[in-house]
C-alpha cells in the first residue's frame, strides 16, 4: 500500500512558481532519495508532503485516505509524518529527554513513564544512552541531529521526512547520523530523503528522484538514475556533485 | 546630618508608604503582564481589527504622558464606577504599562525561529500547544530583561499615583516635607527608598533569569 500518493501538486510563493505538477508515490518500506540543484523545489515537495507548506492544487492521499487541507485534521495527518530538518530545531529549552517526550505526552497524550521508556529506547537506538539529561546547546551537531531523529520517530511515524539533514554537519559529524539512517531503512522504515550525499543515496535508496525547475525529470533505481541518467540535466547535475 | 534626623523621625511613615508602593507596582505589573499578552497576540493575529486595536492602544498608551492618562482614567472611571484611588491607580498604571509589555513580548515571540514552530508542528502539535509549550517559555525567558527594565520603569512611575491621593512613597515624602520644612531632605530620603526598591529588584530579576535559563547557563560554562 502507498503511504503517500500526490496527484498533479502545485505551489506558488506569490508570482514564484516552484513546484509545477508533481506526481509521486511512496510505497510502504520504500526508501525515496530525492536529489537536485539548489532551488528546484526539493524542500518545499517535502514541506507540501506534511502541509508545513499548503499546497495551491493537487491530490494528496495518506494511506489511502484523500486529504482536504481545509477539512483534514492536519494536525493529526502531522503526527504520523515525522521531519527531520537540515538545522535540527531542537527546543533549546528543553533537556534531551525532554525533546523527545514532548510530543508522546502532549499530542498523543501518553503517560510521562510510557514516554521515557520510549525515549530512553530511542536514545540507544542512536547511540545516544548516556545524554538524557544534557541540554541541546551542549550536544555536537552530531548529536542534535541524531536527538532530533529520535524526537520524530519518538511519535512512531508511518513516514519520515529528511531534508538535507547531515548539510549543516562538520564532515566528521556526517557518518554517524547517515548510520542512524541507515539502520532504519534497514528496519524497514518508509523514508523520503534529499540529500546531497551520493555515495549515500545509491547505498540506502530503492528509488532516486531528479528534480528541476519544479518537476521531476527523471526517476529510477540509484543505478539508473545515478550510473546512467537519461536526462542531460541530470547527468550535469551528477558532474558537478559527485 | 538632618538627613538622619528626617530619616529617624519619617522612618515608620516612610516604610508604610513603601508597602503601599510596592502594592501598586507589582499589582499594577501583574496586570499589565495580562493586559500586554493580550495586545500582543491580538497585534500578532491576522485579524485586521484585532491589529487595528492593538495597534491604537499601544499608540495611545505610549503616545500620552502617563501623568494625563492617570487623571484621564481617574476622573474618567469614577465618573462612572465608584473606584478607590488605589484601585484607579494600579489600572491606570497597568493600562499604561501594559502597552509597552505588549511590544516587549510580541518582539520576543517574533524573535523566535520559525523553525522552532516548524519542529512542533511537525510532531503532531496544534497552534495552540505549539504556542504554550515551545514560543513562549522560550519569549519569556528572552524577555526577562526589557520586563525588568519595564518594571523598574513601573515601580518610579508609580510615584505619580501620589496626585491621586494615594498614600504611596512619593505622597509621603509630600506630605512630610510640606510638615517638617526640609523638603531637600525629606526628598532625598524618599530618593533612597526608591533607590534601595531598584536594587533590589535589579537583583531579583538578574535571579530569576538566571534560574529560567539553565540551558544558557550550562552552556557558556
Ligand atoms: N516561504 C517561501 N517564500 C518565498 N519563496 C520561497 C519560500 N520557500 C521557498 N521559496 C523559493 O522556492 C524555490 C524553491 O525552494 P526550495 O527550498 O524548495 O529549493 P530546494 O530545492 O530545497 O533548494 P536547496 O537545495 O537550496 O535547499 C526557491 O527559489 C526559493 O527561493
Ligand atoms: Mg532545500
Amino acid at each position: 500500500m502507498s503511504v503517500i500518493d500526490i496527484k498533479g501538486r502545485h505551489k506558488s510563493f506569490g508570482d514564484l512558481h516552484v513546484l509545477k505538477g508533481i506526481d509521486l508515490t511512496v510505497e510502504t518500506g520504500e526508501v525515496v532519495v530525492i536529489i537536485g540543484p539548489s532551488g528546484s523545489g526539493k524542500s518545499t515537495l517535502l514541506r507540501c508532503l506534511n502541509f508545513l507548506e499548503y499546497p495551491d492544487s493537487g491530490d494528496i492521499r495518506v494511506n489511502g485516505a484523500l486529504i482536504d487541507p481545509k477539512k483534514t485534521d492536519l494536525d493529526k495527518v502531522r503526527q504520523h509524518m515525522g521531519m527531520v530538518f537540515q538545522h535540527f530545531h531542537l527546543f533549546p529549552h528543553r533537556n534531551v529527554l525532554h525533546n523527545i517526550t514532548i510530543g508522546p505526552i502532549n499530542v498523543k497524550g501518553l503517560s510521562p513513564k510510557k514516554a521515557n521508556s520510549i525515549a530512553r529506547d530511542l536514545l540507544d537506538k542512536v547511540g545516544l544512552p548516556d545524554r538524557e539529561k544534557a541540554w541541546p546547546s551542549q550536544l555536537s551537531g552530531g548529536q542534535k541531529q541524531r536527538v532530533a531523529i529520535a524526537r520524530a520517530l519518538a511519535m512512531d511515524p508511518d513516514i519520515v521526512l529528511f531534508d538535507e539533514v547531515t548539510s549543516a554537519l562538520d564532515p566528521e559529524l556526517v557518518s554517524e547520523v547517515l548510520q542512524v539512517i541507515q539502520d532504519l531503512a534497514a528496519q524497514g522504515m518508509t523514508m523520503v530523503m534529499v540529500t546531497h550525499e551520493m555515495g549515500f543515496a545509491r547505498e540506502v535508496a530503492d528509488r532516486v528522484i531528479m528534480m528541476d525547475d519544479g518537476g521531476i525529470i527523471e526517476q529510477g533505481t540509484p543505478e539508473q538514475v545515478l550510473d546512467n541518467p537519461s536526462e542531460e540535466r541530470t547527468q550535469a547535475f551528477l558532474s558537478q556533485v559527485l | 546630618m538632618t538627613f538622619l534626623s528626617v530619616v529617624q523621625e519619617h522612618f515608620w511613615g516612610f516604610l508604610r508608604a513603601t508597602g503601599m508602593t510596592l502594592q501598586l507596582t507589582s499589582v499594577s505589573l501583574v496586570l499589565a503582564v495580562v493586559i500586554g499578552l493580550v495586545f500582543a497576540f491580538m497585534k500578532l493575529s491576522d485579524n485586521r481589527l484585532a491589529n487595528l486595536i492593538a495597534n491604537a492602544y499601544i499608540g495611545l498608551t505610549r503616545g500620552l504622558p502617563l501623568i494625563v492618562q492617570l487623571m484621564f482614567l481617574y476622573f474618567g472611571i469614577s465618573s462612572i464606577v465608584v473606584l478607590s484611588s488605589f484601585w484607579a491607580g494600579t489600572l491606570a498604571l497597568a493600562l499604561h504599562a501594559g502597552g509597552y509589555v505588549a511590544e516587549i513580548i510580541r518582539g520576543a515571540i517574533q524573535n523566535i525561529d520559525r523553525g522552532q514552530t516548524e519542529a512542533a508542528r511537525s510532531i503532531g502539535m496544534s497552534r495552540s500547544k505549539t504556542m504554550r509549550l515551545i514560543i513562549l517559555p522560550q519569549a519569556f525567558r528572552r524577555a526577562i530583561p526589557s520586563l525588568g527594565n519595564q518594571f523598574i520603569i513601573g515601580l518610579k512611575d508609580s510615584s505619580l499615583v501620589a496626585y491621586l491621593g494615594v498614600p504611596e512613597l512619593y505622597s509621603n515624602a509630600m506630605t512630610a516635607a510640606a510638615a517638617n520644612y526640609k523638603p531637600l531632605e525629606t526628598y532625598l530620603v524618599a530618593g533612597s527608598y526608591y533607590l534601595v526598591l531598584v536594587v533590589a529588584f535589579t537583583f531579583l530579576v538578574n535571579k530569576l533569569e538566571v534560574k529560567l535559563s539553565p540551558h544558557r547557563q550550562e552552556a557558556s560554562r
